[in-house]
C-alpha cells in the first residue's frame, strides 16, 4: 500500500512537471525569440530589400524575404487546394469501397509520411530535366543541348503544394465529413444534381472547415525550409528583371530565385555565412507574429463554424 | 401567318432552350465535374509515384556503384570531398552511410527517450486532472509548439542549447582527450536530441490527448469506485485503453524526427561520425549527421553528378523508412484495437 502510495506521488509529480516543463519551454521560446528580435523592428528593416554591406545602415532588410513567404505561400495554395479539395470530395461524395479508393487513401497516408527535403530533392529532379525547364531559367549548355537550372518560385511553390496536400486533404475531409448527410440527400431528394448539391449545400456548410484547412496549409508553406533551401536558389534577393515589382517582369521574378524568411533566417543565424544573430531573431519575430496570426484566424473560425453547427 | 409562324418557333427555341438550361446543362456540368474531381483527386497518387520514380532513379548510379559498402562504410565527408575534386572523367560514385544511419537512429532515439515520457505525462495531466482554466491555455501553447517552423527551433539551439551544453559538459580536458577523433563543442548528437525532442513532443502530447478523450469515462469510475487512487486510473486503465492512439502517434513522431532536416543540421555539429558508446561522455558529444541534415549540409556541392546522385540516395533511405513508418502507423492502429476487440 505504501509502495502505491509512493508510485502514486511519483507519477503525479512527474506528469505535472512534464507538463510545466513543456509550457515552460514553449513560453521560453516564444519571449527569447521576442526578446532577441524586437530590438531590430524598425520601418526600414521591415521595407528594404536585403543589400549587401558591410554598414549596418545600409544593411537593408526584409522585404524581399517577406514577399518571397508570400509568393510562396499564394502558389503552394493555388496548387494544392483545388487537388485537395477534389481528393476529399472524391474520397467523402463520390468513392466507392474497392481498390483504387484504397490506393488514393495509402498514397495520402504515404505522402503525410515523406520528410520535406525528399519532396525538395524531387522537386529539383523534376524541375532539373529540359521538359520542365519552363518552370525556372534555361541556358544552352556547350554541346548546344538546353539546361534547365531548376531553382525558382514556381518550382518551389509546386514542391510546396505536394508537401501540404496530404494536411491539407486531411482538414478538407474532416471538414466535408461533418455535413450532416441528411443534408445532401435531402437535396438530392429535392430533384438537385449531384455537383448542384455539391457546390450549393456542402461546400457551403463546409466553409469555416475548409478555410481552417487553408490556413494550416498556409502555416505549414510559411514554416518550411527545406524546400527554400534546395529548389528556391540560395539568394537573399530576387533575382529575375529587375524591378523585380513591375507587372512586365512578374513572370521573371517567378520563374527566378530569391528568398522567403525562413531561408534568411539561416542565412544570417550563426549556422548560415551571415552570421548576425540579431537580424535572424528579428526575422524569427516576423515569421512568429505570422504563424500566431493564421494559428488565431483558424482558432476563430473553429469557433465561429462551432456556432453555426450547434444552431444548425 | 408569319406571326403565328413566328410565335411557335419562338416557342419550340424557348422549350429547348429550357430544356438545355434545365436539364442538358447541369447533367453536363455534373459530368465533367464529376470527372473534374476524379482526375484532381489522381494529383496526390501521381505525385507519390512520380517521388518515388525520381528519386530511387538518380539515386540508383551510387547504389549501385557502392553495393554492400553503402551500408557499412562511415565515411561520408571525406568521400564527398573526394568526389568533389574527383577529375571529370572519374567520378567517384562510392559513398557509405554508415555514419549518417548511426545519427540518424542514435538522435531520433534519444529524443524519442526524452519525449515520450514527458509528453504522455504532459497529456494525462491535460487530459485527466488540470481543471479547466488551466487546460484551454495549456493546449492552445501546446498547439502553437507544434506551429512554430522548424528555422526558429534551430536558431534557439544554436544559440540556447549549443552553449549551455558547452559551458556544461565540455571541458578543455575532453577536448584534448578527443582530438584526434574530432573537435569537441555544442554541437553534438545530445544538442540534436534535445531540440528534436521539443520538435516532437507537441506532437505526442496532441495524438496522446485524442487517444485518452476517447476513452470511455465509465472505464475511468470503475476505476473510482474500486478505490483506485487518480493516478492509477491512469496509469492501469486510461493509458493501456488508449496503447493504440498513442504508439500510432510515437510512430507518425518518428517519422517527423527522422524526417528533420533543418533544425538539426544547425545543430548536429555536420560530421557523420558513428558515436562510439566506449567514449563515455563523448558518446553523448560526438558531432553527428543525419541523413536529413547531410542533404541540407551538403547541398551546396550538389552540382557534382555523383554528389547529387549520393544525396539522393539519401533521399531515397528516408523516403523508404517514411512510407514504412506511415504504413505502419495506419496499419498499427487497427491492429491493436482488433487484438483488444475493440473493434471488429
Amino acid at each position: 500500500m505504501r509502495n502505491r502510495r509512493v508510485e502514486s506521488l511519483l507519477g503525479m509529480s512527474g506528469s505535472w512537471l512534464a507538463m510545466g516543463l513543456i509550457l515552460l519551454s514553449c513560453i521560453f521560446i516564444i519571449l527569447y525569440v521576442f526578446f532577441e528580435g524586437s530590438g531590430v523592428i524598425t520601418r526600414d528593416f521591415l521595407l528594404k530589400e536585403p543589400n549587401p554591406s558591410a554598414l549596418s545602415a545600409h544593411e537593408g532588410g526584409i522585404l524581399t524575404p517577406m514577399i518571397g513567404t508570400v509568393l510562396l505561400t499564394i502558389i503552394g495554395m493555388l496548387i494544392a487546394f483545388p487537388a485537395a479539395l477534389s481528393t476529399a470530395l472524391y474520397l467523402v461524395h463520390d468513392a466507392k469501397k474497392g481498390l483504387f479508393t484504397e490506393i488514393v487513401r495509402v498514397a495520402v497516408d504515404i505522402l503525410a509520411g515523406v520528410p520535406t527535403v525528399v519532396i525538395a530533392l524531387f522537386a529539383l529532379a523534376l524541375s532539373t530535366s529540359s521538359q520542365f525547364g519552363f518552370l525556372s531559367v534555361t541556358i544552352e549548355a556547350t554541346d548546344g543541348s538546353m539546361r534547365s537550372y531548376g531553382r525558382s518560385f514556381l518550382v518551389a511553390g509546386l514542391a510546396m503544394a505536394v508537401m501540404v496536400l496530404p494536411f491539407v486533404i486531411k482538414t478538407a475531409e474532416e471538414a466535408i465529413k461533418s455535413v450532416p448527410y441528411s443534408y445532401y440527400e435531402a437535396s438530392i431528394a429535392l430533384g438537385a444534381t449531384k455537383w448542384f448539391t455539391i457546390r450549393h449545400i456542402v461546400l457551403k456548410t463546409a466553409r469555416p472547415g475548409l478555410v481552417t484547412a487553408i490556413v494550416l496549409g498556409m502555416g505549414r508553406i510559411i514554416g518550411d525550409t527545406a524546400i527554400v533551401l534546395i529548389v528556391l536558389g540560395g539568394t537573399l534577393r530576387m533575382t529575375g528583371l529587375q524591378p523585380w515589382w513591375q507587372p512586365n517582369h512578374w513572370l521573371s521574378t517567378l520563374q527566378n530565385t530569391g528568398c522567403t524568411l525562413t531561408s534568411y533566417i539561416l542565412y544570417t543565424s550563426p549556422a548560415g555565412e551571415g552570421n548576425s544573430t540579431d537580424v535572424a531573431f528579428g526575422a524569427s519575430f516576423v515569421l512568429i507574429v505570422m504563424i500566431l496570426v493564421l494559428n488565431g484566424l483558424a482558432e476563430l473560425i473553429g469557433q465561429s463554424n462551432r456556432k453555426v453547427v450547434n444552431n444548425g | 401567318m408569319t406571326k403565328k409562324v413566328n410565335g411557335t418557333t419562338t416557342k419550340t427555341s424557348a422549350i429547348s432552350s429550357a430544356i438545355v438550361t434545365k436539364r442538358l446543362l447541369p447533367a453536363m456540368t455534373d459530368f465533367s465535374m464529376q470527372w473534374l474531381v476524379r482526375l484532381l483527386a489522381l494529383f496526390s497518387v501521381v505525385a507519390m509515384a512520380v517521388i518515388f520514380i525520381f528519386v530511387i532513379g538518380r539515386s540508383m548510379p551510387v547504389l549501385k556503384e557502392s553495393g554492400i559498402r553503402f551500408w557499412t562504410e562511415a565515411t561520408f565527408d571525406q568521400q564527398i570531398t573526394n568526389a568533389y575534386n574527383a577529375e571529370a572523367g572519374k567520378p567517384v560514385y562510392e559513398f557509405g552511410m554508415l555514419g549518417l544511419l548511426a545519427g540518424t537512429v542514435f538522435s531520433t532515439l534519444f529524443a524519442l527517450v526524452l519525449a515520450i515520457p514527458i509528453g504522455i505525462g504532459a497529456a494525462s495531466v491535460l487530459n485527466e486532472y488540470a481543471p479547466q482554466w488551466l487546460k484551454v491555455p495549456s493546449v492552445a501553447i501546446v498547439r502553437l509548439l507544434a506551429s512554430i517552423p522548424s528555422i526558429v527551433y534551430g536558431l534557439v539551439g544554436l544559440t540556447v542549447v549549443v552553449p549551455t551544453i558547452e559551458k556544461w559538459f565540455v571541458t578543455v580536458d575532453m577536448q584534448i582527450a578527443f582530438l584526434d577523433q574530432f573537435q569537441m563543442t555544442g554541437r553534438s548528437l545530445l544538442s540534436s536530441a534535445i531540440v528534436l525532442a521539443i520538435m516532437i513532443v507537441p506532437m505526442i502530447v496532441s495524438l496522446s490527448m485524442d487517444a485518452m478523450r476517447s476513452v470511455p469515462d465509465s472505464l475511468r469510475e470503475v476505476g473510482c469506485a474500486m478505490g483506485m487512487a487518480p493516478w492509477r486510473i491512469t496509469y492501469k486503465i486510461v493509458l493501456p485503453a488508449s496503447k493504440s492512439g498513442i504508439i500510432a502517434g510515437i510512430i507518425l513522431a518518428i517519422g517527423r524526427g527522422i524526417g528533420e532536416a533543418v533544425a538539426v543540421s544547425m545543430v548536429c555539429g555536420g560530421i557523420g561520425l558513428v558515436p562510439d558508446v566506449k567514449n563515455g561522455v563523448g558518446f553523448i558529444l560526438t558531432p553527428i549527421l543525419t541523413l536529413a541534415s547531410a542533404i541540407i549540409n551538403k547541398s551546396e556541392a550538389i552540382s557534382v553528378p555523383s554528389i547529387e546522385s549520393a544525396l539522393f540516395a539519401c533521399g531515397a533511405v528516408l523516403l523508404t523508412i517514411g512510407a514504412i513508418l506511415s504504413l505502419i502507423s495506419r496499419q498499427v492502429f487497427r491492429f491493436i484495437r482488433k487484438k483488444e476487440g475493440l473493434d471488429a
